[in-house]
């Protein structure tokens, strides 16, 4: 799940777009071209440095995303209320470690090893969404994540599948067929309790309230604010815009709350009949950029959570790491 | 006891045992020590809680017996009938690792009798779960002879894991009130008749791990006459915990 | 114990993370490609792959990463260094094959010749 719209930007990135002058422009017009016409990039083509750092980047923070997005969730397996709803969520919460599964694939087909790609999200050097960094508080947080985040995340990720890279394509179309499941599932747990009894509803709309702004936040600032999008879109790296997605989201999702009674607390929100185009309250950005500096509420519990699995799992991974056949490892090649 | 209720407290147990073992082992899921073991362990969880499901079904089908989400997730400690070994945390990933190789042996073999059982619920539920359960100790045994030959640390550390597991494992076993009925009718072999099969299947494996097998002198018992850990307890109300706000709504 | 919402963290004697763990490089082992067989006579397609220690690992993580869904009879694995494919700059060698009309169905018309006949020999 999970894509998440917006790609974080690395502190070194304006030093590497320089080495994408270095670029044979041969080579980079029959790859511009390659990708006008529609075909997609296979891990062993030539591709721009540019492209590749962009991929990697997009591709390892979609992956971190669904192992850390794995565990706001799973504190409710044990407490998942019965065993439908029970066996949907660990089902769920697994699909989204598979998801992480592939998505490193993909990212080291373009040559950075999972294990480096681990230890950029233990030390904070690469992002997740930012949306896992709050908890999830009741029962009803985890419907409201299992709906809408993955909702959220669907509108992302279908873009996303129509990219250029070949291999993240792949991936993608598996993830969303798997996420139908996690909507479905999630929609129908969200309405159990919409339509149940008042104290059912009541807690809803509490979580409602309390996830509005993260998903707001969740496709990213307002295009007018982010730069450097237009050379991602030609190379179908980033498939549509921040303000793009968000309004798709809204104009798919919103009435699928309102009709089931339900309010979203933004006094402002409405679609705009004339443009077609919803119209919301500015949540609020400050806030965005210092959960993604590391100052949401579980930034830190996540990130302890994850190096504790690494750190126990370690002797595991070495005990059956053959160092005689290491020089033979290889990355993915599809 | 009447054959209908030792039938009942055969069900209940082997139901107790899957659901809190299944509940324990998910806890890995997003926690494992490699993305695909994370995947393969928690399916084996799912697997478990679904032959949980499968069994409290029955109960609820062939003997008029309560809804399985309340019967599962409602009642008191006391009246759980798991062994203690399923009931202890999942701890180091070796403990749940030797846990899984010999719960899902000792699983298998049960499964494997009732698929003769005279008990016709039973005897079909083993053949659907058969497959199933193949896998978990496809599973088990590799995991177990691969990290056993690895080296010394890692032996040492799967040693330590079985020398903790086993007199708890040796509850799995814990003899029941008409079993003897049980065995005349049919239903099962009884639970001395598992043990010695079970012992025949790990053995093997063991051996093959360089392993040495504990001696069997104090099997953890109690969980079958409702006696248990502290752990039981806690599991149940995170368990309930939801449940509990209305137990009238459904959820 | 820790503070946390979840009871399964509380449970975990948790760290904290002051960035100082570090993966070592091939700790996540070797990888091997993931061919899937969707019913018995089908072809095996390759649909991933997965990191393994070995190749009897590799069937059995694939099994559930690859085979927990949809449908699926069996599985092959292989040492992705052990794949060898053509580059995209050898894409050429394939270039003149829908040309190559005789290698096909389609390049033989033989309705038009008996159409043909027929017609003079009424």
């Amino acid at each position: 799940m999970y894509g998440g719209g917006y790609i974080f930007d690395e502190p070194n990135g304006k030093q590497q777009r320089e080495e994408q002058l270095h670029d044979d422009p041969v080579k980079l017009a029959a790859f511009e071209a390659r990708i006008a016409r529609g075909e997609k990039i296979e891990p062993g083509d030539w591709m721009p440095v540019e492209y590749r750092r962009q991929l990697i980047r997009l591709i390892e923070q979609h992956a971190h995303s669904e192992i850390i997005g794995a565990l706001p969730e799973g504190t409710w397996i044990t407490r998942a209320p019965g065993f439908k709803r029970k066996l949907a969520l660990i089902a769920k919460v697994q699909d989204e470690v598979g998801h992480g599964q592939l998505l490193y694939n993909a990212a080291e087909t373009l040559g950075k090893s999972r294990e480096a790609m681990i230890n950029d999200l233990l030390s904070g050097k690469s992002k997740y969404s930012n949306v896992f960094n709050y908890p999830a508080e009741t029962w009803a947080d985890v419907t409201v994540i299992g709906f809408l985040i993955d909702a959220a995340a669907i509108v992302n990720q279908v873009a996303n599948s129509k990219g250029s890279y070949g291999p993240y394509c792949r991936a993608l179309e598996r993830i969303c067929y798997e996420e139908s499941f996690h909507l479905k599932q999630g929609h129908d747990a969200f309405i159990e309790l919409a339509t149940g009894t008042p104290a059912q509803k009541g807690m809803l709309q509490d979580a409602l309230n309390r996830w509005w702004q993260p998903i707001m936040h969740f496709f990213g600032p307002p295009d007018k604010t982010s730069n450097h999008s237009e050379k991602l879109m030609q190379w179908k790296v980033k498939m549509a815009s921040n303000d793009d997605m968000r309004n798709q989201f809204l104009d798919a999702y919103v009435p699928k709350i309102w009709e089931l009674g339900l309010t979203l607390p933004d006094p402002l929100l409405k679609k705009n009949a004339d443009t077609g185009k919803w119209e919301y309250s500015d949540p609020d950005w400050d806030l965005f950029f210092e959960v993604i500096k590391g100052n949401g509420p579980c930034n830190k519990e996540r990130l302890d959570v994850r190096k504790w699995a690494e750190e126990n799992g370690r002797w595991i991974r070495k005990a059956l790491m053959r160092e005689d056949e290491m020089e033979r490892s290889a990355l993915p090649v599809a | 006891m009447q054959l209908q209720q030792a039938i009942q407290e055969l069900i209940t147990k082997m139901a107790d045992d899957e659901l809190v073992i299944g509940h324990r082992n998910s806890e890995w899921t997003g926690l494992g020590p490699v993305m695909e073991e994370d995947i393969a362990f928690s399916s084996m969880a799912q697997d478990k809680i679904g032959h949980a499901w499968a069994l409290y079904r029955i109960l609820q089908e062939s003997f008029g017996g309560t809804d399985p989400d309340q019967f599962a997730f409602l009642r008191n400690a006391r009246d759980y009938r798991c062994c203690h070994f399923a009931e202890m945390p999942i701890g180091s990933y070796e403990f749940s690792l030797m846990r899984h190789f010999l719960f899902d042996h000792a699983e298998t073999v049960r499964y494997q009798s009732l698929s003769g059982s005279s008990f016709t619920p039973l005897q079909h539920l083993a053949g659907k779960v058969k497959g199933e359960l193949k896998y978990h100790t496809l599973h088990a045994d590799a995991w177990i002879i691969q990290l056993c030959t690895a080296g010394k640390d890692s032996r040492r550390r799967m040693q330590t894991a079985l020398d903790d597991c086993f007199q708890l494992a040796g509850g799995i076993f814990e003899p029941g009130e008409g079993e003897d009925l049980l065995i005349a009718e049919q239903i099962y072999p009884g639970e001395a008749a598992l043990y010695q099969q079970w012992l025949n299947n790990i053995s093997p494996v063991i051996e093959k791990a360089g392993l040495t097998l504990p001696v069997l002198t104090a099997p953890v018992y109690g969980g079958r006459k409702g006696q248990h850990t502290q752990y039981l307890q806690q599991l149940l109300e995170e368990m309930g915990e939801v449940f509990r706000l209305d137990p009238e709504a459904t959820w | 114990m820790n503070d946390s919402l979840d009871p399964r963290v509380n449970r975990l004697r948790l760290d904290k993370n002051d960035g100082s763990f570090k993966v070592e490089e091939g700790e996540n082992w070797n990888v091997f490609e993931v061919f899937h067989q969707e019913k018995r006579g089908a072809h095996h397609e390759h649909v991933g792959c997965v990191h393994a220690p070995d190749a009897s690992l590799a069937l059995i993580f694939a099994k559930e990463q690859f085979g927990r869904r949809k449908k699926c009879v069996n599985l092959w694995v292989v040492r992705s260094a052990d794949i060898l494919a053509f580059d995209l700059e050898d894409e050429d060698m394939f270039a003149n094959n829908p040309d190559k009309t005789y290698r096909d169905a389609s390049g033989f018309k033989v309705m038009d010749k008996i159409n043909k006949f027929k017609a003079q020999t009424k």
